[in-house]
């Protein structure tokens, strides 16, 4: 971090909490009096209309025998593994492809960015004209003789088709991830390798992606968080049907608070997704420090 | 044939996977009564184009409300998110006081508070506050985010210090050296924030949903989704709607894409 020694003293002591009290004042009422409360909750019994019960570990002892839970963690285990392919490695291709010397290549980068900025609600609704049984998936498919398939509606393919989605609506960000980490790839290093007999596959192995490690450890973690996560997509496309196919953690505790009003147990559950992203995230910093060693 | 051709066929394929969804919404909005949505082959060019489906959707549905409310709470939230995140990255990164690192985690922890697991408690504050179903109660979380406080901290620590001494030779108080000189130097990170801002509060959906209960409040993702819900059949007028709901973000896109796609890279790189 450049220039953050100490510059100013003495002139007020309280100059920098005045300039960060709004920062402060929204923090406590939006950030940190939310958390303690989800915290409390989850020790609750709680349902918006009686007061707030506590009981104990009751939620936990709940959820450890809940099969919805667990269904629930499988899909969003599922969707992770889904994802990651389509996020962490299948992007470093198109940031290969519009980090090519063409003239127009920015107005390429712009269409593949396109869905980033489009809301996912408008993105699903385009999507269901894709996907629809006569929409032209299915058609295409059926060009190769595979009869047409309600993929929303399938207990197989609802999931996938949701991960699909989710990674086509995030590629454009994760592109754009990776242009930045290759155009810092110093050229000469390519140049010698290809001086030395190196074909493009190699090089991309041997020069390219260990010069991209550091971004390899930023894409990774942020495409498993939101993985993890998955709600909007969920929500607008399938709410968590067919047969609980697409349940994803995130879709079950907004379908337990805001549908069951069991908001107590859905904090619980809250509290398991939340863990589960610091253990993630926790062992992505482990193992991305003891790399750059 | 070269091998830069081949690329660009390449490059324009791809792009079709992209755009191609749009497009297929876009004919979906477009075509006359009489011609199929669906079907094989698929039948894409509208013969001849409408606009009827756009204007059903505007009068059957309180569409303009829904754009209208858009456009207040862009308005309202990205000047609150840059003034806030503003005044709070800046003793962060160019004055020295006791705890300032502890200070910087804390708002760095943000990030791990993801907005997901914080629907039922910030439900909860809203009610307790008596704000549930106003706007106050949708712009209110979106003042704060790390990205914000980051990405200012480090454009302000990048100021050189001597800018900065001249002016406090000069009698210039810590709020005025804010103000007047840091400010305007850092005026690049904040029109790259105002634009994340704009597309974040203009696609925003779970939480409205969660918090608004008067549909005259709605903002026009949600309102995208109340519609598919209302007029479930309308496959026309569902896509008409969509598509009015894309432009205001597409033309903003179209006008500052390079300073978008700059930034990205840059911002997650850190």
């Amino acid at each position: 971090m450049p220039g953050l020694k100490g510059r100013v003293v003495g002139q007020h002591r309280y100059t920098p909490y005045v300039f960060m009290l709004p920062g402060l004042l929204f923090y406590a009422a939006m950030f940190a009096w939310p958390a303690v409360i989800a915290i409390q909750l989850a020790f609750s019994d709680y349902d918006i209309v009686h007061p707030v019960r506590f009981s104990g570990l009751d939620n936990f002892v709940h959820l450890v025998h809940d099969p919805r839970v667990w269904i629930a963690l499988r899909n969003s285990l599922l969707f992770v593994l889904m994802f990651l392919p389509l996020t962490v490695v299948a992007p470093l291709f198109l940031a290969m492809l519009v980090n090519l010397k063409l003239r127009a290549i920015q107005a390429f980068r712009m269409l593949y960015y396109l869905p980033v900025i489009t809301s996912m609600v408008a993105v699903a609704v385009a999507w269901r004209y894709v996907f629809n049984r006569e929409g032209v998936v299915n058609w295409v498919l059926g060009l190769f003789g595979a009869g047409p398939t309600d993929f929303l509606l399938d207990r197989h393919w609802a999931l996938p088709t949701v991960v699909l989605l989710e990674a086509w609506k995030n590629a454009g960000l994760f592109m754009m991830i990776y242009l930045a980490g290759l155009q810092a790839v110093p050229s000469d290093q390519v140049e010698a390798a290809t001086i030395d007999g190196a074909g493009p596959w190699q090089r991309l192995l041997y020069v390219v992606v260990p010069a991209l490690r550091p971004t390899f450890a930023v894409t990774l973690v942020l495409s498993m968080l939101e993985a993890m996560r998955a709600f909007e997509s969920v929500y607008v496309l399938t709410r968590g049907g067919p047969l609980d196919a697409t349940l994803t953690l995130g879709y079950y505790i907004w379908s337990k608070a805001f549908q069951d009003y069991d908001m107590g147990y859905a904090s619980a559950v809250g509290l398991l997704l939340w863990a589960i992203m610091i253990v993630l995230a926790g062992f992505n910093l482990l193992v991305t420090r003891r790399r750059d060693v | 044939m070269s091998r830069r051709v081949a690329w660009y066929v390449v490059l324009v394929a791809v792009a079709a996977l992209f755009v191609g969804p749009f497009l297929i919404l876009l004919s979906a909005a477009t075509k006359p009564a009489g011609q199929d949505v669906f079907g094989f082959p698929p039948d894409l060019i509208p013969r001849p184009p409408v606009g009827t489906w756009f204007r059903e959707a505007w009068t059957t549905i309180p569409y303009a409300r829904f754009l209208v409310n858009s456009v207040i709470y862009v308005g309202i939230t990205v000047p609150a998110y840059l003034v806030v995140s503003a005044l709070t990255a800046y003793p962060l990164a160019r004055i020295a006081f006791r705890g300032r690192g502890v200070f910087f985690m804390l708002f760095l922890s943000i990030m791990f508070l993801p907005g997901e697991l914080m629907l039922i408690p910030r439900f909860l504050v809203m009610s307790q506050l008596g704000l549930t179903d106003t706007f106050a109660s949708v712009i209110l979380p979106a003042i704060l985010s790390s990205l914000g406080i980051f990405l200012l901290r480090q454009a302000f620590a990048q100021i050189p210090d001597e800018v900065v001494e001249a002016a406090r030779v000069d009698g210039a108080n810590e709020f005025q050296i804010f103000g007047r000189i840091c400010v305007p130097i850092v005026a690049p990170t904040l029109a790259v924030l105002a634009i994340l801002g704009f597309v974040s509060v203009w696609n925003s959906f779970i939480w409205p949903l969660v918090v608004l209960t008067s549909q005259s409040k709605f903002p026009i993702a949600l309102g995208i989704a109340y519609l598919s819900g209302v007029a479930g059949t309308d496959v026309r007028g569902l896509a008409a709607g969509t598509v009015i709901s894309l432009v205001p973000v597409i033309v903003v896109f179209l006008l500052l894409q390079k300073r978008i796609l700059n930034s990205m890279g840059g911002a997650v790189k850190g």
